[in-house]
């Protein structure tokens, strides 16, 4: 009887989350497939009356958008990769190697995580500009790694510490370096972390607005969320609402392709050593 | 080692961008969105079209688009202009940035043949928008203003004679006892102020004079003008004439409603008449000069439009000064203004037949009337902090207090102009 | 990694080899240092500097000295309080509502034995969408003209302007901003429901105790170190909100927060050195709550080897 209700009581649950998590993604596709018209003043009805593909053919169209998406894809591709590679060798040294400064190196990731990003654009716009990285690819690759390398570090050393690293040692036995041991025995043992700290990575640089719209001004290297502002609509002043959701729901369909594929190893990647010492 | 890859990286990216020398410069212009081209239009259309026309084996004009708003259209180009970036050739300017633009020495100044070929064909009141200390620092490529759109019938039924000029107060009073609105702009933005401004020009004062002094700008927006600006917008707020998102209205947000049942009137830039002509309001859609503040006084439309400059940081300074005159022509003109609604900022464009075929000839008349009697913003180097300090005051609309938001916003524009206040 | 293990080894023991591991161990984590660092050291140095100057980028010849005055007149002004408040009301809001609503989905997910997949998925969308996109959609869904909300709640006048007023303003970008975070709270809550021994809870069940007794007694208390570190994150993150405001208000009907009045200063209104003050302020702002977070609920720092 008990038992029972608890179930139930679950099962409310998780309707409510299915209902509180793609009720939004349901609005925001549904508002992709109305007509221009449907979406002018006075027409609040949540599906579209008739369905249509015009939005999604106008934002394929729209070569900007097209140039922002490989913007988005290329930059947060190469900010993950770098981050990653830095991060599992700095990951590596801290979980598993004995030196001063350790505590250092973490409180600088811990502080990094926490830095406000406005802080910086004022004097990273000057300094972008003096080295000629303003509106350039590495000029959102460098700060996006800043950015990322903490998230890495931590996901990492996480996994790391999982590692049963006695064949390491064993290998070193066998008369291996340090490096050699690393490379043949601990990566493909640390390649599943990776590819988490990975995933996770590329969704912060893939989110990144503030940066976006602070370090470029042109399609050069605009990446999405920046480009979503230059949308015009059927009047110049008011962005198109069913334009606008179209590329959203385009950029969203990555997302949700990764997490579909991938959703137990974000999760684990999200919660691994958050709680253990 | 970070550095050393960074440099990299960078020059990397500089060998692709100088990859192809062959051909002629290319001369970037910086132009604000146009609006979306009618389906099936052949070719390119607006500004990109005019930059097609433009090029030839001298050099090539590419666009490249700037934000939806006048305020990050300026952010982004001040920006980088202060930055003595050399991407930028050409940009298209909202008249209320040239005097900050011209002052920071960020614009070319036109050649003189040039400008004396321009004084006497543009209109008064868009070469008024492209001068600085005296001197033409921009070219005018089209003019705005905003006129009263209003529907017939619901004139007819208020018993308002629209021949004659009319008042805030009669049109409010004449929605509200029709069940219609009085569409305005009052968001908090650039546009807002246009509404302010005009209502404090139209009631014989400014928001601020002696603007050559920057920060010891004399502050106006206290006096009597500005009070009577206030009764108006306090009038709307409180009236059932105005429309339920007021505090967040823009250009686009207040078309739909005109052209509902309840209809109404609105007032809005030249662009409008495109929205309806061909629709189902069309014979219902009349145009008159823009309300007066207070009765007797001649109202002060607005004005806007955009202006061609020129970046002093540009590579081919020379070229884009060339780019300029064929951009402004009086052929680009028309086709734009055809295109676009947007209306020629020169004089003999309004006598072309095929303009004059397009939109209705007594319209035509009181746009140019209009810009030509218009109550220009202020034009000051300080102009954004202005338009800021006073929307931190006005804004919104239905907390305008006729008797302290005109005094309290004087003295916070004061202050924000000597730096003393967080804006 | 914890902090004990941290420390130098001791030096006796300091041998070849453990010198050689140290001169490797610097050449791993040298390069992620070296780029954390290079975004951040320097802007925030630099913004130290001007802090102390009246500058404005659109002027730079009437640059002046100031020393601290760019401090006072932020300090003093009633601007800066007024927008410290709203962040911080944004901060305790969105974290409070997220712990709430955040548990409840930890304990669906913990508990639940059939669909997992999908909770899983459907939980992990809104943390990968982007934060702009989640503020379009419910700034849509808010809006008077078409959006759904006015109509789906039956206490609301159908033309309520949402975007009208200070406190539904703030609403709006609330429930934007706690909407895509939950997701990231709740899989770190899941982490620390993973860690609650099944046989206290059953024991405890044995022993009689409600429900609510056994979430109260047993549970949450095993679970501190997971919601310390939980709100500790969120927090911070929180505070920094921009993106949210930015595409709902941009700051309109008094909904501006610090981070988005520090881009106004720099970015918009083109003074250097009043908005350098104000970047070394909020960076301020965020150490301190890290450190009244970490001192005042003794948050395991070692444990907290995660980000948002």
């Amino acid at each position: 009887m008990k038992r029972a209700r608890v179930n139930a009581g679950i099962l409310i649950g998780a309707a409510l989350l299915l209902i509180w998590c793609l009720l939004p993604i349901v609005w925001i596709a549904s508002l992709s497939f109305k007509p221009v018209e449907e979406t002018a003043t006075g027409s609040p009805q949540f599906l579209p009356k008739t369905w249509t593909w015009d939005n999604f053919s106008s934002v394929f169209q729209n070569d900007d958008f097209q140039r922002a998406l490989i913007n988005s894809f290329g930059i947060s591709i190469i900010a993950t990769v770098l981050s990653v590679a830095l991060a599992t060798l700095c990951a590596y040294a801290i979980a598993r190697l004995q030196f001063r400064g350790k505590r250092l190196v973490l409180t600088i990731a811990l502080a990094i995580a926490m830095f406000p990003v406005v802080s910086l654009i004022g004097p990273l716009f000057d300094l972008w500009r003096t080295l000629g990285l303003f509106d350039t690819w590495p000029g959102l690759v460098i700060p996006y790694m800043s950015f990322t390398l903490p998230l890495a570090i931590w996901t990492l050393t996480a996994f790391f510490r999982e590692i049963p690293w006695e064949m390491e040692q064993a290998a070193q036995v066998d008369g291996a370096t340090s490096w050699q041991a690393f490379r043949k025995v601990i990566v493909p043992l640390a390649a599943p972390g990776v590819f988490t700290a990975a995933i996770l990575t590329f969704f912060f640089a893939w989110n990144d607005f503030v940066f976006g719209i602070s370090l470029t001004s042109t399609t050069n290297a605009r990446p999405v969320p920046a480009q979503l502002a230059f949308f015009v609509g059927p009047d110049q002043f008011n962005p198109p609402v069913s334009t606008l959701a179209a590329a959203a729901v385009m950029v969203t369909i990555p997302v949700i392709i990764i997490v579909l594929l991938f959703q137990r190893k974000i999760v684990a990647g999200l919660t691994a050593g958050a709680v253990k010492g | 080692m970070i550095a050393l890859s960074a440099a990299a990286l960078a020059s990397l990216s500089l060998l692709a961008a100088c990859g192809d020398d062959s051909g002629p410069p290319e001369l970037v212009w910086y132009i604000n969105p146009d609006p979306n081209p009618p389906d099936g239009f052949p070719g390119a259309f607006g500004q990109a079209g005019i930059a097609e026309r433009c090029s030839n084996d001298r050099y090539t004009v590419r666009t490249e688009l700037l934000p939806q708003s006048a305020t990050e259209q300026r952010i982004q180009l001040l920006r980088r202009l202060v930055a003595e970036d050399s991407s930028i050739s050409l940009m298209s300017l909202d008249p209320v940035f040239i005097a900050e633009f011209a002052a920071a020495d960020l614009l070319e100044p036109l050649p003189e043949d040039l400008a004396s070929e321009l004084s006497p064909a543009t209109l008064q009141g868009a070469l008024a928008g492209a001068t600085w200390e005296d001197r033409l620092v921009a070219a005018p490529l089209w003019a705005n203003t905003q006129v009263l759109w209003y529907r017939k019938s619901l004139a007819q039924r208020a018993g308002l004679d629209m021949t004659q000029p009319v008042t805030w107060d009669q049109i409010i009073e004449a929605a509200a006892a029709n069940g219609a609105t009085v569409g305005v702009q009052a968001n908090k933005y650039e546009g807002y102020v246009v509404w302010i401004n005009a209502l404090i020009e139209g009631a014989g004062g400014s928001i601020v004079t002696d603007t050559e002094a920057g920060p010891d700008a004399s502050v106006d927006i206290g006096a009597q003008a500005g009070t009577e600006a206030a009764q108006v917008i306090r009038k709307l707020a409180s009236s059932s004439a105005a429309q339920p998102d007021l505090s967040v209205s823009n250009e686009g947000t207040v078309l739909g409603p005109l052209a509902s049942d309840a209809g109404g009137f609105m007032v809005n830039w030249t662009f409008a008449y495109n929205n309806y002509a061909g629709g189902p309001v069309q014979d219902d859609l009349g145009w008159a000069r823009y309300p007066r503040t207070v009765a007797g006084e001649q109202s002060a439309p607005p004005i806007g439009g955009i202006n061609v400059g020129v970046s002093p940081y540009g590579e081919h300074t020379d070229l884009a000064l060339d780019a300029v005159r064929c951009i402004t022509s009086l052929e680009n003109q028309v086709t734009y203004a055809i295109e676009t609604a947007n209306m020629p900022a020169r004089q003999a464009a309004y006598d072309d037949a095929e303009l004059r075929e397009q939109f209705p000839a007594d319209l035509l008349d009181l746009w140019q009337e209009s810009i030509d009697t218009a109550g220009p913003r202020p034009p000051s180097p300080y102009w954004s902090t202005i338009v800021n300090a006073t929307l931190s005051r006005w804004h919104p609309a239905n907390e305008v207090d006729p008797t302290s938001t005109p005094a309290d916003s004087a003295s916070f524009i004061e202050d924000a102009l000597k730096g003393r206040v967080l804006l | 990694m914890s902090t004990e293990t941290a420390g130098a080894p001791p030096r006796a023991r300091v041998t070849d080899r453990s010198r050689s591991e140290e001169r490797l161990a610097w050449r791993l984590v040298a390069p992620a240092v070296v780029v954390m660092l290079a975004v951040t050291a320097y802007p925030i140095l630099r913004a130290l500097y001007l802090s102390l100057f009246q500058y404005r980028a659109t002027a730079p010849d009437d640059r002046e000295f100031l020393g601290i005055d760019n401090y006072v007149t932020v300090l003093t002004d009633p601007l800066w309080w007024r927008d410290v408040w709203n962040t911080v009301l944004i901060m305790v809001v969105t974290v409070g509502v997220e712990l709430v609503i955040g548990f409840a989905f930890a304990y669906v997910m913990w508990k639940i034995i059939f669909a997992r997949g999908l909770i899983r998925t459907s939980i992990l969308i809104p943390y990968g969408i982007i934060t702009v996109v989640s503020a379009f959609a419910w700034q849509f869904a808010f809006s008077l003209n078409n959006g759904f909300v006015n109509g789906w709640l039956p206490f609301m006048d159908s033309d309520f302007n949402w975007f009208g007023q200070h406190w539904s303003a703030m609403t709006a970008i609330m429930v934007s901003e706690i909407w895509k975070t939950t997701p990231f709270m709740a899989l770190l809550l899941l982490a620390g429901l993973s860690q609650v021994s099944g046989d206290m809870v059953e024991a405890a069940q044995v022993d009689g105790a409600s429900w609510w007794q056994r979430l109260y007694k047993v549970i949450l208390p095993n679970m501190r170190a997971a919601i310390m570190v939980a709100v500790l994150f969120r927090a911070l993150d929180a505070f920094r909100i921009f993106d949210n405001i930015y595409v709902m208000t941009r700051g309109a009907q008094n909904t501006e927060s610090v981070s988005f009045l520090t881009y106004r200063q720099v970015i918009e209104q083109f003074e250097l050195g009043l908005g350098s003050a104000l970047s070394v302020l909020l960076f301020l702002s965020v150490l301190l709550i890290a450190f009244v977070l970490v001192k005042l609920f003794r948050v395991d720092l070692a444990a907290a080897r995660r980000e948002s």
